[in-house]
């Protein structure tokens, strides 16, 4: 199995690789733009948006996660969701520059898309680990944070789930 | 992966595979540009006149978001190929830590990737930067990201 690292690489001349890559990665992108937005239309138009700026940038890839391009890709998922909060309007620049066909659902982004995302992340942290089954630093990655911090949020907040259990 | 999710998976990869072709003809453009203006001209003198301090200087800002703002002062070190980038002013970059080896890439006023460069302090106020092929030989950009369209600095 070629790691992602090697994939990226192969797709700078070889859009199959990738299609394997985006075939490894697209549930989990998919799953942390339908958490964020909770509409399943704007989910996947995020999810399309975020492939194609993967596809785009590809060339810049650094392989710092033992091969691994998690860390990289929820950077990207973070930023695309980022962006469209901002501008109020699903971000599709890098779709349009492939000359793909946007349909913007009606939903507009709206600011409690990033709840969670930049402070007490410890119930995001928790889903992310442990219901995605992320390594820590792709949880790190989607929050913007270290793999340090976020193996800190997640420790915290499964004793704060059990505390809440046991009361 | 749902059938949604896979029909978003061939659709991207159709407009890859479309963008692939778009590329490779583009690059086999400018590789004819090239060589007709080297038949028309002395090889050294091509550089020179197509690239001044001042272009290189605006390619660092263009081609990374955190040089945004910053207005760096180039020298040349071998014309048209090697360049000695130094940046005064505030700025701040998303890379935790030393900047010392990190590489960027650079961006020529039409936003196309023309070289990149590589920091030589830890404070990432003095570059080294290539221009073309150059960059590409020093494992600064991949061959296929030279002559890449780049609308907006890139980050990471």
């Amino acid at each position: 199995v070629r790691s992602d690292a090697a994939l990226l690489a192969a797709a700078r001349t070889d859009p199959g690789a990738f299609r394997e890559l985006y075939d490894r990665y697209a549930d989990r992108v998919l799953g942390y733009h339908q958490r964020r937005c909770r509409d399943e239309d704007a989910a996947h138009e995020l999810t399309a948006e975020t492939f194609a700026q993967v596809w785009l940038v590809r060339a810049r890839f650094r392989d710092e996660c033992e091969g691994s391009a998690g860390p990289w890709l929820f950077g990207i998922a973070r930023n695309v969701l980022l962006v469209s909060v901002r501008r109020r309007a699903l971000e599709a620049r890098a779709r349009e520059r492939l000359g793909m066909l946007v349909t913007p659902p009606a939903v507009s982004p709206q600011e409690d898309w990033l709840d969670g995302l930049d402070d007490d992340e410890v119930p995001e942290a928790v889903r992310l680990r442990v219901i995605d089954e992320l390594e820590y630093d792709e949880v790190a990655a989607a929050l913007g944070t270290t793999p340090g911090a976020a193996r800190v949020r997640v420790h915290r907040g499964l004793a704060a789930l059990r505390k809440e259990r046991d009361r | 992966m749902t059938a949604r999710l896979d029909a978003i998976g061939d659709d991207l990869e159709r407009a890859a595979r479309a963008d692939r072709r778009h590329s490779a003809r583009r690059r086999r453009r400018i590789a004819g540009g090239a060589i007709s203006l080297a038949i028309l001209l002395p090889g050294a003198a091509i550089a020179a006149s197509l690239l001044t301090e001042e272009d290189v200087a605006r390619s660092l800002p263009q081609g990374t978001k955190f040089l945004v703002g910053t207005t760096p002062t180039c020298t040349e070190e071998q014309p048209g190929v090697q360049y000695r980038c130094t940046i005064s002013g505030a700025f701040e970059s998303e890379i935790d830590g030393s900047l010392e080896g990190t590489v960027e890439p650079t961006v020529d006023d039409t936003k196309h990737v023309n070289g990149g460069c590589r920091s030589l302090r830890a404070d990432g106020r003095d570059w080294r930067c290539y221009i073309g092929q150059a960059a590409v030989e020093q494992k600064i950009i991949g061959p296929d990201f030279l002559g890449e369209y780049a609308p907006s600095p890139g980050v990471g």
